[in-house]
């Protein structure tokens, strides 16, 4: 018995051939080869098609104002779809993190909204801006979902507070937990910070490649808030004590076909919120950043890199740098912080890339170190439009 | 490394390949070996020492028992106290190593470092007693080495902890050493994955080639690809020498039907991991980790929920283990055989961890006499053996009460099954419904963190309001849905999900479910173990 040779051990020849001596298993889910080729055949099929007809078929409103809504800051899938529909000729897609976006501000009252107010409706402005999308993150965006076609038209702010710190730069060596971690480089440059292990960046990796996957994810953003179906239904509503609403829901008709749209009036946001008042009256004094070195800096490193990576496309970039909130800092501050705003400029200056170096907005017109009010939009819209280098990158004669 | 995830899908789209490509030379064997060391290291390369050592060991040993005479089935012959050894020259060179080795640990405990000493010390037990096995030439010396190293390598790193915590708490003078302190060189004080699998195949190895079971193995290559062999290395199923080392010794004939079938298995498994039991888990979470607060609906059907929960968890691993197996052209042991269908808890323990309770079986139970002295040491020799099956699982009480309840079952329930009318006139249904419900009372004991909350967990079921269990119906269908084909299965309807329609149309709803919905999930519930 102990010599029996590995053919010996099983006597199988096929589905309802001679008995076996070790049982294949409790179940009758032993596909043949031809049944293996039909299943892969139709889950591809399946895989292939389910998204493009879905863009089809679900409804996606957006206006003149439209941004992506905060509770989708990470449905990559929608984004790709929303930058899709902006990258048209006479459009300049707005790329950028929360400045772009307008973190205190309705969607009306965003920096793309009066640059499109400003130069009369030509061209058109389209906030493509996202939430907390600092640079490292933006890269990962613009890579496999802002896929822009040649000679798109492409504005991009360079906000300077993600080198505020190591920690905001990603470039300090303790564990961090940030968002948009799916977007940002897995594998290279490596993140001290980023401590997800293999199978989480693989997992992103593959996300970021793979449509289906990135459909579920849109599936699971937009009607499941946020969850995977099973982690929905077992959701509780936060009360005290927890009630279940989900449990006896059909998830299947938690799929409208209509994408969300962000509230009307959002209460956080816009001179009605309370948040939308000027930094010195918030409490907060000077500030003392701790800037991290151009040289070093990771999100620096990625700006350049999303630079690089719209011109390999094609794409006909501008950028604005800032306007940082420099009323904010400590006098003995503002020296680093020169050191890396020159450096930007003269980085911008020798790739030949157009940009624009706006001044700093007036004090009482910033809602903390890096995002204006409504009123500070508008004054950028302003300035940004009456800067000969914008005008030109616009193909607009200057202001005389 | 985990079989559901990505690291893993890489391991394997290298290995698979580079193992087929080497099946004209001599190289696959030592490709698997490799392969299966680096999945092992992949969770800590310093405990790979530890399975190398275990290996080389039992080996070693093995191969010192061939040199020992036997004779009979007790393997000994003429005076017990008789210097066999020294008639050999393979005996006698182990006994001059184990006793120079014996001498040098015994310098090195008295003069090295103190927290050295406890290791030195079970050293110097090995040694001496290899001394001892060498000198009288005795098979039986060398198998108590085995018994030994093995058991005292789960105890150290399974049950240390454990007790001492324990006698601390009982004795507060007794002030014992934390174990993780002793652990040499500074090394992490962890729970090796798959040790208490790794140990009883080794195990089963060296018993065997005692009782004359098995041939010795004579190719180490061989042997450590047998003990450390990744499909089934972290969490079985337990393999026995005679069934796995032979398939190792020439390549397997490449079949179709192998890889086919191994892909189904592993479909099979990634579903019942990714999609129930993980799904599952959330449920049990919630109510387990607040019994003080879940209400007595929740808690019974949170019972229940883990019952099916560890059942996927543990069956899918399997599956998954024998699909990758099987997919090179080695078959593991079915290791379960949907055991909620068993109608009574003898059939069930035929039917749920296959490969481990036929261990218990054929080392424990048999070998205290089994059922052949007598009702009373029948029931003895039961309870012993789920003692000892409810205390491998882990080290907690609630462990050995959970396996005490099955030892008392089953002696119960084959009480039952001597009167006709149990056998004859109670429904199957009916039975296989009091199985079920018992074994679920018995997974609070498993699941609950400890044995006050096991209590807690009982007092509330009996007297707590029944309130809502919120239990998702989409879990429900799923758990539905599996019985359904379950009891499709093992009746006579069966012929229907051999169909090409049935097979296929569940393969891609798995597939596309497994796309859609299913987490990420940790890892197996029985790696712990």
């Amino acid at each position: 018995m102990a010599n029996e040779s590995a053919s010996g051990i099983t006597r199988s020849v096929g589905h309802g051939g001679s008995k076996e001596l070790v049982p294949f298993g409790a179940t009758e889910m032993r596909l043949t080869a031809r049944q293996w080729l039909a299943t892969l055949a139709i889950v591809l099929a399946i895989l292939l098609a389910v998204p493009p007809i879905w863009e089809n078929v679900e409804r996606f409103d957006t206006g003149a104002d439209y941004r992506i809504p905060y509770a989708l800051s990470r449905d990559y899938w929608l984004y790709a779809r929303w930058v899709k529909r902006a990258a048209v000729p006479g459009k300049v897609v707005v790329l950028g993190d929360s400045v772009v976006w307008g973190e205190y501000v309705q969607p009306d009252g965003a920096w793309p909204i009066f640059l499109t107010r400003e130069s009369a409706g030509s061209p058109q402005f389209v906030n493509c801006g996202v939430n907390g999308l600092f640079p490292l993150a933006l890269e990962g965006m613009v890579r496999h979902y802002a896929k822009l076609p040649a000679g798109q038209k492409v504005l991009l702010q360079c906000n300077l507070l993600w080198l505020t710190s190591p920690e905001a730069d990603l470039s300090s060596a303790k564990e961090e937990h940030f968002n948009h971690s799916r977007l940002v480089p897995q594998f290279s440059p490596r993140l001290a910070c980023y401590r997800a292990d293999a199978n989480e960046k693989l997992t992103a990796e593959i996300q970021n490649r793979v449509g289906f996957l990135q459909w579920t994810s849109h599936l699971q953003n937009a009607y499941f808030d946020q969850k995977s179906i099973p982690n929905w239904t077992l959701a509780d509503d936060g009360g005290d004590p927890p009630h279940y609403p989900n449990a006896r829901r059909n998830p299947l008709a938690q799929i409208t076909l209509t994408v969300p749209t962000a509230p009307r009036d959002d209460p956080q946001r816009g001179p009605a919120s309370a948040r939308h008042k000027p930094w010195s009256t918030t409490g907060v004094g000077s500030t003392r950043f701790d800037w991290v070195p151009l040289a070093t800096s990771q999100q620096w490193a990625a700006f350049q890199r999303v630079v690089r990576l719209l011109r390999e496309r094609g794409n006909d970039v501008f950028v604005v740098l800032g306007p940082f909130n420099e009323h904010i800092m400590a006098p003995e501050n503002r020296a680093p912080y020169q050191v890396i705003h020159d450096g930007v400029a003269a980085w911008l200056a020798a790739e030949s890339i157009p940009h624009s170096v706006p001044e700093p907005l007036p004090s009482e017109l910033y809602a903390d170190a890096s995002h204006p009010l409504t009123a500070g939009y508008e004054l950028m819209a302003q300035r940004t439009l009456a800067d000969p280098a914008f005008r030109r990158w616009l193909g607009q004669p200057s202001e005389k | 490394m985990l079989f559901h995830t990505w690291p893993f899908a890489i391991f394997l789209l290298i290995v698979l390949p580079v193992f087929f490509a080497l099946q004209r030379t001599r190289l696959w064997l030592a490709w698997l070996l490799v392969a299966s060391y680096f999945f092992y290291g992949w969770w800590n390369p310093y405990y790979l020492l530890l399975v190398v050592y275990s290996t080389l060991l039992d080996y070693a040993l093995v191969a010192f028992m061939d040199h020992c005479p036997r004779v009979g089935t007790s393997g000994e012959s003429g005076s017990r106290f008789a210097l066999r050894g020294l008639e050999d020259k393979l005996l006698k060179t182990a006994f001059a190593g184990a006793a120079v080795g014996a001498l040098g640990i015994l310098a090195a405990a008295v003069w090295g470092p103190a927290t050295l000493r406890p290791t030195l010390i079970g050293a110097e037990v090995l040694m001496l007693l290899m001394a001892l096995g060498a000198l009288f030439g005795s098979r039986k010396i060398w198998l108590l080495v085995s018994l030994v190293n093995n058991l005292a390598l789960l105890v150290f790193f399974k049950y240390a902890g454990f007790v001492v915590g324990s006698l601390n708490e009982l004795f507060p003078r007794l002030h014992l050493t934390d174990p993780a302190t002793l652990m040499p060189f500074g090394f992490e004080y962890l729970l090796p994955v798959g040790i208490s699998f790794f140990t009883f195949q080794s195990l089963s190895y060296t018993i065997d080639f005692y009782f004359g079971n098995v041939h010795r193995e004579r190719s180490l290559l061989r042997f450590a690809t047998f003990v450390c062999f990744f499909p089934q290395l972290m969490a079985g199923p337990i393999e026995r020498a005679r069934h796995l080392l032979p398939q190792f010794n020439k390549f397997p004939a490449f079949r179709l039907q192998n890889l086919t079938d191994g892909a189904s298995l592993l479909l099979v498994g990634l579903f019942k991991k990714l999609a129930l039991a993980n799904y599952l888990s959330l449920y049990v979470e919630r109510v387990y980790d607040h019994p003080e607060t879940s209400s007595a609906a929740a808690l019974v059907l949170g019972t229940v929920v883990f019952g099916w929960q560890i059942y996927f968890d543990f069956s899918g691993y399997t599956d998954m283990a024998r699909g990758l197996a099987r997919m090179m052209g080695f078959q593991l042991v079915l290791n379960f055989n949907n055991p909620y269908l068993a109608a009574s808890l003898g059939e069930f323990w035929t039917r749920w961890h296959i490969g481990l309770s036929s261990w218990f079986r054929d080392y424990v139970y048999i070998p205290l006499g089994g059922n052949r002295l007598g009702s009373w040491m029948t029931y003895r020799n039961l309870l012993i053996t789920f003692l000892i099956s409810g205390v491998w699982h882990g080290s907690k009480w609630t462990f050995l009460i959970w396996g005490a309840l099955h030892g008392i079952g089953v002696i119960v329930m084959r009480e039952m099954e001597r009167s006709s009318f149990y056998r004859e006139r109670v429904p199957r249904l009916l039975k296989q419904t009091a199985v079920f419900a018992f074994v679920s009372f018995t997974w609070i004991f498993f699941r609950a963190d400890s044995l006050a909350d096991a209590n807690l967990i009982i007092r509330r079921i009996a007297t707590a309001g029944w309130g809502s269990a919120n239990l998702p119906v989409l879990m429900v269908a799923l758990v539905a849905a599996v019985w359904g084909y379950a009891f499709l299965y093992e009746s006579r309807f069966r012929d229907l999900l051999k169909t090409s329609g049935v097979r296929v149309s569940l393969a891609v709803m798995m597939v596309l479910y497994l796309c859609l919905c299913a987490s990420g999930g940790g890892a197996f519930i029985y790696f712990q173990f």
